[in-house]
């Protein structure tokens, strides 16, 4: 079964894949944790429809599958765009930004980007709503008391507060972000289980082939987890 | 007693394993043949939405082969990157998707005797694909686990190849210009374009990098499976089914005619 | 947009072949939905409780066991079970089995830690308390600890079976034709209309999903425990 292993050349697919992954999957968590902790300030507005409108954000995009959202952002949303756009979007562009070459991606790359940022923005707003609705009542109480303003409530006291206790579920999110990006592989992006596959259709070594890509998906997770735990340790407060 | 208890179990294990050594009687005996056909190319295999069911070229060979065994036909959908792990894993019985004969999968798999010739074609929008010259500046769309990748990077190298789950992904790409240019064999790819409504925009530029064979695939050992497979194609050629197989899909009143030029047994 | 090919299209997105063929579509991934969640409660309960219960190895085993599958990827589970167990242990298993068996897995591993946080919630007092009126281990267990502590987890039970509801989607990758699978075909005959379908595919998910987020939130509420 385990004959022999993968020839370097193979390996090489695997490997690019993996930093693929690991590329895309830190963009849309550093994206994905600003854009939830926008949508996670604004769902405490009181005023006009902004609160439903972030709710009904959140509740699509969490209630929907991840693989029918990137369809949609791929093959549904750009049968949508004028046909000058999606030639602009699809050619390769690239400009120069000081001494570095920066390459406009591909179209799936921005598909997957959008998708994922987009679903993991919901639950990472959610975390931290859980976050902030776990800081004590007399906290803000206190605050307002000692004549902060209610923005200066937030920045100073409830949000630390609020970011150290979501840290360990905002993490939890990271990591599904990880494993969720497996599912860009249906669009095209040559992430770890595209090469995986891949490389499998190429060799026919299955259990090879699988075997590095989840031992690569695994190595991801255990060294956030224990990331995680150092932080926490460090930082978080117990809950 | 335990002896005799572990004796017998490992009789029934060995005659088990023997028992399950040869797939014609396997099938004869469930009273099913499991067939692997794709699902979303038109006219080998695809969802005729009246029925529901799969219909296709493909499909009637396995009708054949079913009808001869006297056993009712399993159509299992796959895609082209499912096909060798369905046969190996014993999802299915054989396989007959379009499959390319080449000597690296024939190391997995047994192969019949090739039934259907192509050329690997691309699709283009009109204007874009004059000559083969212009394949290395162009990202290509290309299907998981077929042939026509492991060409394209061999002959090509300069290519971008995207690769998707199935032929009509790779399409719905090419229509939002997502790549420039999918490649196929060409009587899938004349398929495609015969079913899709916007078809003047794109043209099949009227030149192949390869010559493919395609058999039935078949797990690898089943020496009876495969002899039942290659004589029974061998008698619908010579009584004219085979002939009238591709009529019904390929003859000159449907909507995708194309003249038959490889007849089975042609090539061995 | 046309949205008609929807209407065209309905019985087979719903029912998928039923019933001249077997079961497909949204009630496909209805059943789907349902087995895992209830194979997963089932494991996840076993699961957290024995992480509860045990020390030492035995453990450490458990919680690398549980890791192991909160850490894969379901796509690589379900690649793994479908095409690589028959191969490795000879067993044949179908399609629906191999997807209700890696969800559940995958589910019950994330409930296992839910379960595990909703015992150790509970007041050290009552076990003593439980034991010390003669109580075996599994009847303080089955008669003092769970009735108290599966409420509070009851949440965390309702937003793993939307976890699965969505993940059956996945199934799409070994050709199981549940919504998802056969909306894709559809897509791939029609051609033309892929914003429509899959815009339909997902507000049938939303449909179901919220309504188990609606009763989610609610069972929240009855059972929370009250924020100081």
């Amino acid at each position: 079964m385990i004959d022999e292993l993968l020839a370097p050349r193979y390996l090489g697919w695997l490997l690019h894949g993996f930093f693929n992954t690991v590329v895309l999957a830190a963009v849309v968590c550093a994206c994905a944790t600003l854009v939830g902790f926008v949508l996670c300030v604004l769902r405490a507005v009181d005023r006009g429809g902004v609160s439903v409108a972030v709710r009904a954000y959140l509740s699509v995009f969490r209630n929907t599958p991840l693989l029918v959202q990137l369809f949609f952002w791929y093959f549904g949303v750009s049968s949508l765009f004028p046909e000058g756009w999606l030639e602009w979007l699809n050619t390769p562009h690239t400009w120069r930004v000081v001494a570095l070459h920066v390459m406009w991606p591909p179209f799936e790359y921005l598909a997957g980007f959008v998708g994922l940022t987009l679903y993991t923005s919901a639950f990472i707003a959610e975390e931290l709503r859980a976050g902030v609705r776990a800081v004590p009542a007399g906290q803000v109480a206190a605050g307002l008391a000692q004549g902060f303003t209610p923005a200066q409530v937030w920045r100073h006291i409830v949000m630390p507060q609020a970011l150290r206790i979501a840290l360990g579920p905002v993490l939890g999110q990271y990591m599904n972000a990880i494993k969720n990006s497996s599912l860009t592989m249906a669009i095209g992006l040559a992430e770890l289980s595209y090469a995986s596959r891949q490389v499998e259709t190429e060799t026919f070594k299955t259990f090879q082939a699988f075997g590095v890509a989840t031992a690569l998906y695994i190595a991801m997770i255990v060294l956030i987890e224990w990331g995680g735990q150092y932080l926490r340790r460090r930082v978080a407060y117990p809950h | 007693m335990k002896f005799r208890f572990a004796a017998i179990a490992a009789l029934a294990l060995f005659a088990a394993n023997v028992a399950h050594a040869d797939r014609l009687d396997d099938i004869k005996r469930a009273g099913v043949l499991r067939v692997a056909a794709f699902d979303s190319n038109p006219p080998f295999g695809f969802i005729d939405p009246q029925s529901k069911k799969i219909e296709g070229l493909d499909v009637d060979y396995g009708k054949a082969f079913a009808a001869k065994l006297g056993v009712k036909l399993e159509i299992i959908p796959t895609n082209p990157a499912n096909r060798i792990p369905l046969l190996t894993a014993n999802k299915v019985d054989i396989v007959l998707a379009n499959f390319t004969i080449t000597e690296e999968r024939a190391k997995q798999i047994n192969f019949s005797i090739p039934y259907f010739a192509s050329g690997q074609q691309f699709i283009a929008k009109k204007g874009v694909l004059t000559s083969p010259d212009q394949i290395n500046k162009l990202r290509v769309g290309v299907d998981k686990g077929t042939t026509n990748e492991i060409v394209l990077r061999e002959k090509f190298p300069g290519a971008t190849l995207v690769a998707y789950d199935d032929t009509p992904f790779a399409f719905t790409a090419l229509r939002n210009g997502n790549v420039q240019a999918i490649t196929q064999d060409g009587p899938k790819l004349i398929g495609l374009l015969a079913n899709v409504p916007d078809k003047d925009k794109y043209e099949i530029p009227p030149f192949s990098v390869s010559d493919d064979l395609i058999g039935v695939g078949i797990p690898k050992g089943e020496t009876r499976l495969t002899d039942f497979v290659n004589t029974t194609l061998r008698e619908l050629e010579a009584s004219g089914q085979a002939q009238k197989i591709y009529d019904t899909w390929f003859g000159p009143t449907t909507r995708t005619p194309l003249k038959r030029i490889f007849k089975i047994g042609d090539k061995s | 947009m046309d949205f008609s090919v929807i209407g065209d299209n309905l019985s087979y997105l719903m029912l998928g072949a039923w019933p001249e063929g077997p079961l497909g579509g949204a009630a496909l991934t209805l059943v789907l939905s349902v087995s895992s969640a209830l194979a997963s409660s089932a494991i996840g309960l076993a699961l957290g409780v024995a992480l509860a219960v045990t020390q030492g190895a035995t453990h450490r085993a458990l919680l690398a066991f549980v890791g192991f599958f909160r850490a894969i990827p379901v796509i690589m589970l379900i690649f793994w079970a479908y095409f690589l167990l028959p191969i490795v242990l000879h067993i044949d298993a179908p399609a629906l089995g191999t997807v209700v068996c890696s969800l559940s897995l995958i589910g019950g591993a994330y409930l296992a830690h839910s379960v595990w946080a909703g015992i150790s919630s509970l007041p050290r007092g009552q076990w003593h308390a439980a034991r010390a009126l003669g109580m075996r281990p599994w009847q303080v267990m089955r008669w003092v600890i769970l009735p108290q502590a599966l409420p509070i987890m009851a949440p965390s039970f309702v937003n793993q079976w939307i976890s699965l509801t969505k993940d059956t989607s996945l199934a799409y990758v070994i050709g199981v034709g549940e919504l998802s699978f056969v909306a894709a075909q559809v897509s791939n005959r029609v051609m033309v209309h892929p914003t429509e379908i899959f815009l339909f595919v997902g507000a049938v998910y939303y449909l179901v999903c919220a309504s188990l987020e609606l009763c989610a939130n609610r069972l929240a509420r009855r059972y929370a425990v009250p924020v100081r």
